[in-house]
């Protein structure tokens, strides 16, 4: 497989595919990416996550990965940020309506 | 008011009347009811001491995160049911604290020693599996309400667990050689405690009051066939061999064993060649496997000593 240069806007879309391990809803919307950016072929994520003990760090990396591998990208870096700290007020409205009718207020 | 009749409440339940207190119940609803959220709560409380013994074995940090969250979990879902059963007038913390080891209601399955990182992702994949299906059934059918809601979280937090298992033995599987052997024998050994997990098979058992009072809504068999039709596959899609496959002719999962069998649990293999009988099994169960008491005293040495020192006892 040959190595692929993505867009920044290629990365979202695809990120938009990862859903968060324990909800039906994806990174983007869930307002876990605080940002994306492109270099050659080096694709750098910030990923900031909803608690600092989250248990699911471990798949959120590997589906991340796993899903930019689908478009050829092979080398990426994923950056924690905890400032600012993740809070509800990240999630899309799109998200919101998602997690409502799967029975999780917000 | 005169109590319900018994024939009265079940015509009332096969209607989709659906019971918030126990005022509403007859005594023998009540029993059945308790009876089957006993088991519930005692299956997820000695899944906890099980699944902790192997999560010391984690490869990593993140790992380690993960896996002592489906722990945490398993202690809530106990929790909650516990609570359920206390709403029924039955006093928690006897019921925890103050059993014996023998009087838990847990699986065959959760007195059995997981003894490695692959151990316990197996489990996750098979043994939350078998409660994913065993929960799912109630939270669709079920006609005490205030189980249904507290199923919500219930399920869904067991979907992670399940994920927990099945990445995870896809993972190791591709990773394949040495650590595709061990899943390979941690399925051998998981996949007919698995099987089992349902009980005896529908042409053997009465009908029962479970299903009568719609506590649960489908049967031992059906429940199995739910669970083959997810971990078959799952193996299967894993490179693992397991001893059941499809029958196109009777559109269902059948076993390539006599069910059911005997276990050497010290060996920690099925003994394929020697079937036995249910009440066989069910006198193995009651012996209880090699880790009953070892897991009962994790969580009630320390509630014990301290009791003791307080002057009081469950004893």
């Amino acid at each position: 497989m040959s190595t692929a240069v993505l867009s920044e806007a290629q990365v979202w879309d695809a990120l938009k595919d990862v859903n968060d391990p324990e909800m039906p809803i994806s990174l983007v919307d869930l307002g876990m990416i605080y940002g994306v950016s492109v270099q050659c072929a080096q694709v750098h994520i910030q990923l900031g996550l909803t608690a600092t003990a989250c248990p699911a760090v471990d798949f959120i990396f590997s589906d991340i990965r796993a899903r930019l591998a689908r478009e050829g990208v092979r080398d990426v870096r994923i950056e924690l940020v905890w400032d600012p700290p993740w809070t509800k007020e990240r999630i899309s409205e799109e998200g919101r309506f998602l997690l409502c009718t799967w029975g999780v207020s917000v | 008011m005169a109590a319900h009749s018994d024939e009265a409440l079940k015509a009332r339940i096969q209607k989709g009347h659906l019971i918030e207190t126990p005022e509403e119940m007859t005594e023998s609803y009540k029993k059945a009811l308790i009876q089957i959220l006993l088991v519930q709560a005692d299956t997820e409380l000695m899944s906890a001491p099980s699944y902790y013994m192997a999560a010391r074995t984690a490869p990593s940090m993140n790992t380690r995160l993960s896996a002592y969250a489906v722990i945490q979990d398993e202690l809530g879902h106990a929790h909650i049911t516990f609570r359920l059963l206390e709403d029924l007038g039955m006093d928690k913390e006897y019921l925890i604290f103050g059993r014996k080891p023998h009087e838990f209601k847990n699986p065959y399955g959760f007195d059995q020693p997981l003894e490695t990182w692959v151990e316990l992702v197996v489990a996750n994949g098979l043994f939350d599996r078998a409660g994913i299906v065993l929960l799912s059934d109630p939270f669709q059918n079920t006609s005490y309400a205030p189980w249904k809601r507290a199923l919500v979280k219930v399920d869904k937090e067991e979907l992670f667990h399940l994920r927990h298992g099945e990445v995870w033995m896809k993972r190791l599987c591709e990773a394949g050689g040495k650590v595709k052997g061990e899943v390979q024998r941690a399925v051998d050994w998981m996949f007919p405690m698995g099987v089992e997990w349902f009980g005896m098979p529908d042409h053997l058992k009465r009908h029962t009051a479970q299903l009568e009072y719609k506590l649960k809504g489908k049967t031992n068999d059906q429940l199995r066939q739910d669970w083959l039709s997810a971990v078959v596959p799952l193996c299967q899609s894993c490179g693992i061999r397991v001893p059941a496959h499809h029958d196109p002719d009777k559109k269902e999962y059948v076993l390539d064993y006599q069910f059911p069998v005997d276990y050497d649990a010290e060996g920690k293999r099925w003994l394929f060649e020697k079937p036995i009988t249910w009440d066989q099994v069910f006198d193995r169960w009651k012996r209880r496997g090699p880790c009953n008491e070892t897991y009962v005293r994790m969580f009630q040495k320390h509630y014990q000593d301290f009791a003791k020192l307080m002057n009081r006892s469950y004893s």
